[in-house]
């Protein structure tokens, strides 16, 4: 405007070169990088111990397992730009022999990630080290036990690496005052089957349009390995949350060689009924329904990695009930369908999420 | 005499207007900042409560409310982990530590 202003002939000729020039995007980075506004010492980001431990039974036909958990999260700022972050799973399952006895099995460990953000401006943050894969939003985002509404992971959970080793580039910002865009693009350069730490050589990304007043969320993931048969990967992803009613509505489809399938997934809370309100408004109902539907690989090589060995549906529903905000005790119930065999799934247990500071933090 | 009697009401008439009209605006620079920081406060945290509610909301319930060097950090994680906006960002940490 000022430079119209000032000379209408040229009509704000570089500014609109600029704009149109491919080199904007670089420009806008690193113009905006200084203008960030520095933190106040005394609301200073400071390190934290967080993260999720949790109890639960889970009797898979007729089965009995069970398994204890805890993954801790480090958080360590560094500055007004910089995330370490890091987390880690330690999973102790345990079974009943089938001929009796007391219950044995194994406590495995896992890195989830560790990895170094660097908010670079805010419509760009890259992430280098190990990372949840960004496919779909399960992994990412609903994945903790605190989070997630029903405690059985979805049958097409394994079609994506969980984690990758290399680079991301990922940030969210307004297009405009009703639509938010999210992106994340990553390179895994390592390819790695150590038990605690496996990992593909691939590269993808993910593409997520947000609506802010309806509060929808729809998405596109795509990843190609650049290993084994070279395959390629893609989903969609839709997450709801009306204004009207404490519902949230998430879902995802995922297809690659090993297979494809979908499921749906709704929590309600019952904050809105008119009786024992007290008690209601702790309580969520969840349900969720999904289908498997196997790919060109044997059902042997499925059942490694951890997806159905033939053509499946589930169906789920449990009941949550918050204790406090960071404890929740679940309950669910769900039957499986396929033609190995129909059998049921029962889960209880409780789910724990603290978060300690390591630092000073003063009052509240 | 009479001319000097209503000189004088003449003249503290004026000093006592240019006094009122001169006290009206410092009344107004004392008490309206105040009120306007208020009632802006009060819209950043109902936009914050939006901004919580349409994109944490759509994970995990409300936490409790952590002191605000810790929440600094988690929602610093929470932006990159949900690839929430800049804006989004330092509005929900607003809500959040007032």
């Amino acid at each position: 405007m000022k430079c119209r202003q000032k000379n209408p002939r040229y009509r704000c000729v570089w500014a609109s070169t600029v704009r149109r020039s491919r080199y904007f995007p670089l420009l806008v980075f690193l113009i905006s990088a200084p203008l960030f506004a520095q933190t106040p010492a005394s609301d200073s980001p400071v390190p934290i111990l967080t993260g999720t431990a949790g109890y639960f039974n889970f009797v898979t036909a007729g089965q009995n397992e069970i398994d204890t958990q805890i993954n801790p999260v480090l958080l360590v700022p560094l500055g007004d730009h910089w995330l370490v972050e890091s987390r880690a799973e330690f999973e102790g399952v345990f079974q009943r022999p089938p001929d009796g006895g007391s219950y044995g099995g194994m406590v495995s460990k896992n890195l989830d990630y560790l990895q170094v953000d660097y908010i670079a401006n805010p419509y760009l943050t890259v992430d280098v080290g190990r990372f949840l894969t960004p496919f779909g939003i399960f992994n990412e985002r609903l994945y903790p036990i605190w989070i997630r509404s029903l405690q059985q992971d979805p049958l097409i959970l394994p079609l994506s690496a969980e984690s990758s080793d290399g680079m991301m580039l990922r940030g969210g910002f307004p297009v405009n005052a009703k639509v938010n865009l999210n992106y994340a693009a990553y390179v895994s350069a390592v390819s790695s089957a150590h038990n605690n730490s496996q990992s593909d050589r691939n590269v993808g990304g993910r593409m997520g349009v947000f609506l802010p007043r309806p509060r929808v969320e729809v998405g596109a993931s795509w990843q190609k390995l650049f290993q084994g048969q070279r395959s390629n990967a893609f989903g969609f992803h839709f997450a709801w949350q009306p204004t009207r009613l404490p519902l949230n509505v998430h879902s995802e489809y995922a297809r690659s060689n090993q297979g494809s399938g979908y499921w749906v997934d709704g929590a309600y809370r019952f904050s809105q009924v008119l009786f024992w309100q007290k008690a209601m408004r702790r309580l969520e109902f969840a349900g969720r329904a999904e289908q498997f539907f196997s790919g060109q690989i044997s059902s042997d090589e499925a059942q490694a990695l951890g997806l159905p060995g033939a053509n499946t549906r589930e169906g789920e529903f449990g009941l949550n009930y918050y204790l406090h905000d960071g404890l929740k005790a679940v309950a669910s119930y769900g039957r499986q369908f396929s033609s190995v065999g129909n059998f049921n799934l029962w889960t209880v247990g409780i789910a724990y999420r603290f978060a300690v500071p390591l630092g000073r933090v003063g009052s509240q | 005499m009479k001319f000097k009697c209503l000189a004088t009401i003449w003249l503290l008439a004026v000093i006592s207007a240019i006094g009122i009209a001169s006290a009206q605006p410092r009344t107004r620079t004392a008490t309206e900042p105040a009120v306007r920081r208020a009632a802006e406060a009060d819209a950043m945290r109902l936009e914050g409560e939006k901004r919580f509610r349409a994109n944490c909301g759509r994970c995990h319930a409300a936490p409790q409310k952590f002191p605000p060097r810790m929440m600094a950090t988690i929602v610093r994680h929470m932006r990159v982990r949900a690839t929430i906006t800049d804006e989004d960002m330092r509005l929900v940490l607003y809500y959040m530590t007032q």
